[in-house]
């Protein structure tokens, strides 16, 4: 029965944190500096999610610095940047990933 | 045709409902390399940890956020008093309350129900992909099409990854580093919003903050201090841009 309640917390609670703000309660109670900065949320939102993924890899001892990944993130920054393509993104950083792992 | 594309140069014109699904569907179609084999790892755990299929079916439909299913099967096999595995679950999910913030007015027109059900649908990647098209199309009409589409795609993947996860146990192989691929669309997908110093610079600023912050931090909250940091940055960046005209930026 524990399990139940763990998941139904974890589910309502979700749920609650995805739609606040998407059902339209924040015009009326945010302030208006952060109504008017919108437009920095995605690009924040993907630099942070993405810098952290391109540098370090995980070990059992915690999140340590991987040079191959730093390397093949810079390449992939450079495809993403001049393609503007998923697909070629995908695969230039994971051949560079490839390439790097063996060389270092 | 370049369909594959996150930023094709031509768009149809006016496209229907239909074809905004449709293109909605496809996009995502690349990031499933990285988003499948998750869902694999996330069914896996899920039956190391000794979950009935049951219990492993209504959790993973009662909830789409990745990160926070897997801390949560992996806090509860560890037997985590309930409060905290809830607590820790819910911080991770922080983020996506900034989404919905910066999605909100994309789905000014639609139902509080529908909403409710595009908050239930919602995962890291059909945000990215809906907020990259919406900032390549401003105005269009069936944004919300796009990310229905691009939505069901990745939910449908997600939940049959799990169930095959549970099935097959750990089917990918170890040397593959296939989780690799999500942070090389998200790179992708940052492009489109690159367009001014203001948001350059903001961009910039998450990423140190997330460099700095996210080892050091507990539970994931390194990453919503980082955005925090990225978006503060950003506005004090226009701040003195505006105040030094010389240095000022054109927004192209």
């Amino acid at each position: 029965m524990k399990y139940y309640a763990v998941i139904l917390g974890v589910a309502l609670g979700s749920l609650l944190i995805k739609s606040i703000f998407l059902c339209g309660f924040s015009s009326r109670h945010l302030p208006g500096w952060l109504m008017k900065n919108l437009d920095l949320i995605p690009p924040t939102v993907l630099a942070a999610l993405v810098a952290p993924a391109l540098v370090y890899a995980k070990t059992p001892s915690g999140l340590e610095i991987y040079l191959p990944k730093i390397l093949a993130g810079a390449g992939a920054f450079a495809v993403a940047l001049y393609s503007r393509n998923v697909l070629l993104t995908i695969l230039g950083g994971m051949l560079l990933l490839g390439l790097f792992s063996r060389l270092f | 045709m370049p369909i594959l594309q996150s930023s094709p140069d031509t768009p149809p014109a006016t496209p229907t409902k239909r074809q905004a699904f449709r293109r909605g569907g496809i996009s995502v179609l690349p990031i499933l390399l990285g988003v499948f084999p998750f869902s694999l790892v996330l069914g896996f755990a899920m039956k190391e940890s000794g979950l009935s299929p049951l219990q492993s079916a209504s959790f993973a439909a009662s909830v789409l956020a990745g990160t926070a299913q897997l801390a949560t099967v992996q806090l509860y096999a560890a037997a985590t008093p309930g409060v905290l595995i809830v607590i820790t679950a819910l911080v991770i999910n922080l983020r996506y309350a900034m989404y919905g913030l910066s999605m909100e007015p994309l789905v000014r027109h639609t139902s509080i129900p529908v909403r409710i059900f595009y908050a239930y649908i919602m995962s890291d990647q059909s945000y990215a992909f809906t907020m990259a098209e919406a900032e390549e199309h401003p105005g269009h009409p069936h944004i919300t099409s796009f990310f229905l589409g691009a939505s069901l795609v990745l939910y449908v993947f997600w939940q049959g990854g799990i169930a095959l996860g549970y099935l097959l146990g750990s089917v990918i192989p170890s040397w593959l580093p296939l989780d690799f691929t999500i942070p090389l669309v998200f790179l992708s997908l940052l492009m489109p919003h690159l367009k001014d110093g203001k948001r350059r610079f903001a961009a910039g600023a998450a990423a140190l903050g997330a460099l700095v912050m996210v080892p050091l931090l507990p539970l994931q909250t390194g990453l919503l201090a980082a955005i925090l940091t990225g978006m503060g940055g950003g506005i004090l960046y226009e701040f003195f841009a505006s105040r030094n005209p010389r240095k000022k930026e054109t927004t192209s």
